[in-house]
């Protein structure tokens, strides 16, 4: 039972339980003093809920040495976490590695959850008519299934980046790692901030919060508009660290071109994550405080401007479907090669045309404000910029085949999710230049075809990605393989069927189906196409059983694999498996380039000979 | 060599047939505007571009995985190819070249579709939660339904009176959003004479979804009559006149006349009743009180109903149309 | 020797401070007689660039690494400026969407502010400036007893300006937030900036109750470096909010 209260993550929710309690009560005795009326739910609330999430950090752990440090007490610099066990993944482990797998859980937790939402809202969309949900429950399952995706995204690519990077690079960990713990602690009472929305009166707004309509929502919007702005704090904070790492930590002998080319996807990545995030807080606060304290912004009646909200907000959220496909691209470019045995085709290319991807992305965000009311003049150069994204883009699909091309290739599970993400990604992509262009946009907008062109670039830039990168790295992570029979399974079903789901879903979005409708007009006769594409989600949602199954049953009984199963140059993979906690004992230089497979003799990393 | 030319053949075909396929199905509602038939058009370049590049991208994939693929007992590496500059270049500003002439297409094709008519009539688009409202401000005539002429340029200026909406009907293909505080405008050539349906294209709350109104096509012969209709038939009792208001507006969506419980309190019995407010206070309902919940909705609150639900009509009933909801309302003992 | 640097660096502090006093003088009369936002957004610009320069070091973070180890305490040194500079980078995002907001809501107009006052809490920001700009300079020559003084009045001054936005200008400024948008963008803006004004003042405490209980030397000083960093960040946002709120465009009616 102790040892049960002293694990950090059961702490920190008592704490949180603690804090919200606490918040709740500061903020109605202020009220009371100030003499309004003591009770109001929402100012109290959103304090409860701030408060809670500060007390989850001091009980989970994560601030202990920075209050020891304010105080003027020694801190140790590394803490040997050896022996703690799996206790360490429960805690404020300050191990790069233990961080990532703790992303990477939270992460598979948030898609389950999510993905839940929408295999519940997608039952009701198999027909026409109310069946089982209210408009409100369908408005607020549709919003939290998008929101919770996205924070699970997030979540996933912190995952890989903290758990990748150090190791790609040569480092024992990251430069900041106590920053690097707070980061990831910060995300789960702010994934727990956005659930508590369910029971707090939910949300219609969609992910989106536009306001007026947001500022009339209940108040599970504030928990919305408070869990993004925590979740997107840690990501700032995660990015930072990534940053500074791939600056100051990378091994004798890596310069840029020869770092590993997810590397240049992490940086590229985090350039927008760590400048773009402010602005949805930003946009988020002021309709929190325009709820809270009336303040207008967006009040036309108080000579507030509704479209402003949008610049702001979509100033972080276009760069963020960068930052949400850029690691994917990255790690298929990285794991190309091996399955290839040859080079990245044109090694810089790729690297530059990441950067050049968050740098463009800045660049377009008005068009996903073409209907909007925006001024007229602005619409044409982001139907320019927003078409030139194609570029850098081709440049990566074409640098996919030209690694194929005269290759020797083998189709092991992770293989097949990386052309999976491949074809899917052509899909999003091929469907982006009818959605850049605003005549053609001007129909397209707000239907099932942006639905299905998002679940295309997702899929192929994330979730496809993730799940190769995962029955890749899982062998690193514990020592043992995932099962390949049940992890072909998992492609068969899910590929197929999400195929079968986006292209449904823009068919309808052309014929006129809107989007963010619990209901549609059976005139329309869309039902067969909505049929099909509940039965193709339930499909993807056991393909993600399956995977799950194969993990939890891995873990034990899986194949036990600790040397270079891939055969990969990558530094990782030259030391036994799971990694070892150091990461490398012995240190070692680069002397060659990372994807040379083909040349005989050559060597990526070297390492030095013991003293 | 022998490669490049299987492919290409490949490509061409797989074009082909995507295309063929892509067009055989209904992939887009009938055009019903002159703006529709321009958007086609560019939805058909589209199809074109779309069916080539993912013939080329997926015949040169597929065809790599099986013709490179490692085959049983085969050991060793791929060929060593790090890359090639000059192709490099090419798949760099071919895209590059392609892009800027798609976006100069798509800037001209913006222009097309609006393009000003100046004897375009004006009618007024004013959308709320849940409902459409149009005004024809060169006839006198409001309604909740729009009727249009075929054949001439409509200028939609609109409007909201709550949250963001959108206007959108998808044979007309352009849509505009209708933002409150401001006048968005949206200009219609209707082509083809029908009935369609206007649907809310901007999440605007709960009842989103049944957000949509009748659009009605009709012969310039046949709208003419339909306005003379509208504008004689005007009841001359304010109590009918209310009663067709409150049906037009919406108010009926929230406030039931049979005593049945709605979002906002019933009209049944309502006129000189005792009101109870939030604030604890009494009032009766008289007229003065009426005409004020209809226009400063949020003043007097009536207890245990929410505040800020109600849409801000104070722009939109003129003191007429207050007056007679009101003589309605009195109707209802 | 060592006596002619620290006496040249404090020199040379405030002359800087000198220029960035007469610089802002020169904004307050400019946008009373010729109120061309132009010009008044060209002077925080170059106030700007003086701060980041002589008082923040900026080009400490391009100083080549003597020391390749990557443990020693030089090596991170860098990597803790370069840690806080991407943060204040991120940070940097917040206020340019607050101003960006500010602009399109309000355009040429401004809202009906004290000057006086305003020049006031200006210059109580910029002289805590100056003096945390000596606190720093003292520090990395060891004088401890000077440092504690100077950052003593860096955080009285810090305080200050907090009493005389919050507690003064809020209390007189003639509109709520809830009233009109020149209220709402006036109290956001302020709001935030008050908020970092607040994290500073916290931050330099803490520093100076170490600093006075010795935990800091002359080689070793990093935390006093990144509070006084910070504390000219947020100095720096307001040579931008200052003429934002106060100088540029006509007085909304």
């Amino acid at each position: 039972m102790r040892k049960f209260f002293s694990l950090g993550l059961v702490r920190g929710l008592l704490w949180q339980i603690l804090g919200t309690a606490i918040g709740i009560g500061i903020l109605t005795g202020i009220r009371q003093l100030l003499g309004l009326a003591p009770w109001k739910p929402e100012p109290a609330m959103v304090f409860g809920a701030l408060l809670g999430a500060m007390f989850f950090l001091y009980g989970v752990g994560v601030l202990n040495d920075w209050i020891r440090v304010a105080a003027g007490k020694e801190i140790q610099e590394h803490i040997d976490e050896t022996g703690l066990g799996w206790r360490r993944y429960f805690g404020a482990s300050l191990d790069h590695k233990v961080i990532g797998i703790q992303y990477l859980t939270l992460s598979l937790v948030l898609m389950v959850v999510g993905g839940t939402f929408a295999l519940i809202f997608r039952s009701e969309l198999a027909t026409t008519g109310m069946q089982f949900l209210t408009l409100m429950e369908y408005n607020t399952l549709m919003s939290l299934h998008g929101i919770v995706m996205i924070v699970g995204i997030l979540v996933g690519i912190a995952a890989f980046m903290n758990y990748l990077v150090p190791m790609l690079i040569g480092a024992r960990d990251m430069s900041f790692p106590r920053l690097n713990a707070f980061a990831f602690w910060l995300a789960v009472p702010a994934g727990i901030i956005l659930l508590s929305s369910l029971v707090l009166g939910g949300f219609d707004t969609g992910w989106t919060g536009y306001p007026p309509l947001s500022v009339r929502a209940p108040i599970g919007m504030q928990m919305f508009f408070l869990g993004i702005s925590l979740a997107g704090f840690s990501t700032i904070l995660g990015s930072l660290n990534i940053i500074v790492t791939i600056i100051r930590q990378r091994a004798p002998g890596m310069i840029p071109f020869r770092m590993p080319i997810f590397v240049w996807a992490s940086i590229a990545t985090s350039i927008i994550s760590l400048t773009a995030t402010q602005l949805i807080g930003l946009s988020f606060q002021m309709v929190m405080f325009e709820r809270l304290f009336g303040m207008g912004f967006f009040d036309p009646g108080k000579g507030g401007n509704p479209i402003l909200f949008q610049h702001l907000f979509w100033f972080y959220s276009h760069p963020a479907v960068y930052v949400f496909v850029l690691p994917g691209l990255g790690l298929i470019s990285e794991m190309l090669p091996v399955f290839a045995r040859k080079p990245l085709f044109g090694y810089k290319w790729v690297a530059i045309s990441s950067i050049a991807i968050a740098l463009i992305g800045f660049l377009v965000w008005g068009h996903h404000m073409f209907a909007s009311g925006m001024a007229e003049y602005l619409r044409v150069p982001f139907m320019y910029s927003t078409l030139l994204v194609a570029v850098p883009t081709g440049v990566k699909f074409f640098s996919w085949l030209g690694t194929l091309w005269r290759g020797k290739i083998t189709y092991e599970t992770p293989m097949l999710f990386l052309l999976a993400g491949i074809v899917v990604f052509l899909l999003g992509g091929l469907t982006g230049p009818p959605n850049a262009t605003i005549s053609t946009d001007l129909h397209l907008t707000d239907t099932y075809f942006i639905v299905g062109h998002f679940h295309d670039t997702m899929f192929g830039g994330y979730v496809f990605p993730f799940f190769a990168a995962i029955y890749y790295w899982f062998p690193k992570m514990t020592g043992r393989r995932l099962n390949e029979k049940l992890g072909k399974l998992h492609f068969w079903l899910m590929t197929p069927a999400f195929i079968v789901l986006s292209l449904a879903m823009m068919r309808v979005g052309m014929l006129g189906m809107r989007r963010r409708i619990g209901d549609y007009d059976p005139e329309l006769n869309f039902v067969i196409d909505h049929k099909i594409m509940t039965v193709a989600a339930f499909i993807i949602a056991l393909g993600v059983l399956v995977f799950l199954i194969n993990v939890f049953w891995s873990i034990r009984k899986g194949e036990v694999a600790t040397g270079n199963l891939w055969n990969s140059r990558s530094p990782e993979w030259q030391v036994p498996s799971p990694m070892p906690m150091h990461n490398y004992e012995k240190p070692f230089e680069v002397v060659g380039e990372p994807y040379d497979y083909g040349l005989p003799g050559s060597v990526y990393v070297k390492f030095k000979e013991s003293e | 060599m022998k490669h490049v030319v299987i492919i290409t053949i490949l490509v061409i075909a797989s074009t082909l047939l995507i295309h063929t396929g892509l067009t055989s199905i209904d992939l887009l509602p009938v055009e019903a505007s002159a703006q529709s038939v321009e958007i086609d058009q560019l939805f058909g370049m589209y199809t074109w571009m779309i069916s080539a590049l993912f013939s080329l991208i997926m015949v040169v994939l597929v065809y790599c995985l099986i013709v490179f693929r490692r085959r049983k007992g085969e050991t060793g590496d791929g060929a060593y190819i790090t890359g090639n500059t000059a192709l490099e270049v090419a798949w760099t500003a071919i895209p590059l070249i392609l892009v800027v002439i798609l976006a100069y297409i798509g800037g001209k094709s913006l222009g097309i579709i609006r393009r000003v008519d100046p004897s375009a009539m004006k009618v007024k688009v004013i959308a709320g939660q849940w409902y459409w409202q149009y005004q024809y401000p060169e006839y006198g005539v409001t309604s909740t339904d729009l009727y249009l002429p075929v054949g001439q340029q409509i200028d939609l200026l609109m409007t909201s009176n709550d949250v963001i909406h959108s206007f959108w009907v998808p044979e007309f293909r352009v849509k505009q959003d209708l933002v409150p505080g401001r006048t968005t405008e949206l200009r219609i050539t209707p082509t083809l004479i029908g009935e369609y349906k206007v649907r809310c294209a901007e999440l605007c709350g709960t009842r989103h979804a049944y957000m949509e109104g009748l659009v009605n096509v009709l012969s310039q012969a046949d709208f003419d009559k339909w306005i003379s209709q509208q504008q004689s038939a005007a009841p001359a009792d304010p109590a009918l006149r209310g009663q067709q208001l409150a049906q037009d507006y919406g108010c009926t969506n929230c406030h039931s006349t049979d005593g049945s419980q709605k979002i906002g309190p019933t009209w049944l019995h309502l006129y000189q009743s005792d009101v109870e407010l939030s604030d604890g206070t009494s009032v009766v309902a008289d007229n003065d009180y009426l005409k004020t919940a209809i226009v400063d909705v949020n003043l007097q609150i009536v207890k245990g109903f929410p505040a800020n639900v109600m849409p801000d009509f104070s722009n939109t009933l003129d003191q007429t149309m207050v007056e007679s909801l009101v003589a309605y309302i009195k109707t209802l003992k | 020797m060592e006596h002619q640097h620290k006496s040249s660096a404090l020199l040379l502090g405030l002359l800087v401070f000198g220029a960035l006093a007469v610089l802002t003088a020169v904004e307050f009369v400019f946008a009373l007689k010729i109120n061309l936002w132009q010009f008044l957004v060209l002077i925080p610009l170059i106030k700007a660039g003086l701060v980041l320069y002589y008082y923040m070091h900026i080009s400490r973070l391009f100083e080549a690494d003597l020391d390749a180890n990557h443990e020693s305490y030089a090596y991170k040194l860098l990597t803790n400026r370069i840690g806080l500079w991407l943060f204040l980078l991120s940070d940097a995002f917040i206020f340019g969407g607050l101003l960006l907001s500010r602009i399109n809501l309000l355009g040429l107009m401004r809202p009906d502010l004290n000057q006086v006052l305003g020049l006031a809490v200006t210059s109580i920001l910029l002289i805590s400036s100056f003096f945390a700009n000596r606190a720093e300079i003292l520090m990395e020559f060891g004088e401890r007893k000077q440092f504690i003084l100077n950052i003593s009045i860096t955080i009285g001054l810090g305080i200050l300006f907090l009493v005389g936005v919050v507690g003064v200008e809020w209390r007189l400024a003639p509109f709520g937030p809830a009233d009109s948008i020149q209220g709402a963008i006036f109290y956001v803006m302020t709001g935030f900036h008050a908020f970092h004004v607040l994290t500073g003042v916290i931050f330099l405490t803490i520093v100076l109750r170490n600093g006075s209980r010795g935990l800091y030397s002359a080689e070793k000083h990093w935390a006093v470096e990144a509070s006084v960093v910070y504390w000219h960040f947020v100095d720096v946002v307001w040579f931008f909010f200052y003429p934002a709120l106060y100088l540029i465009g006509t007085l909304a009616k």
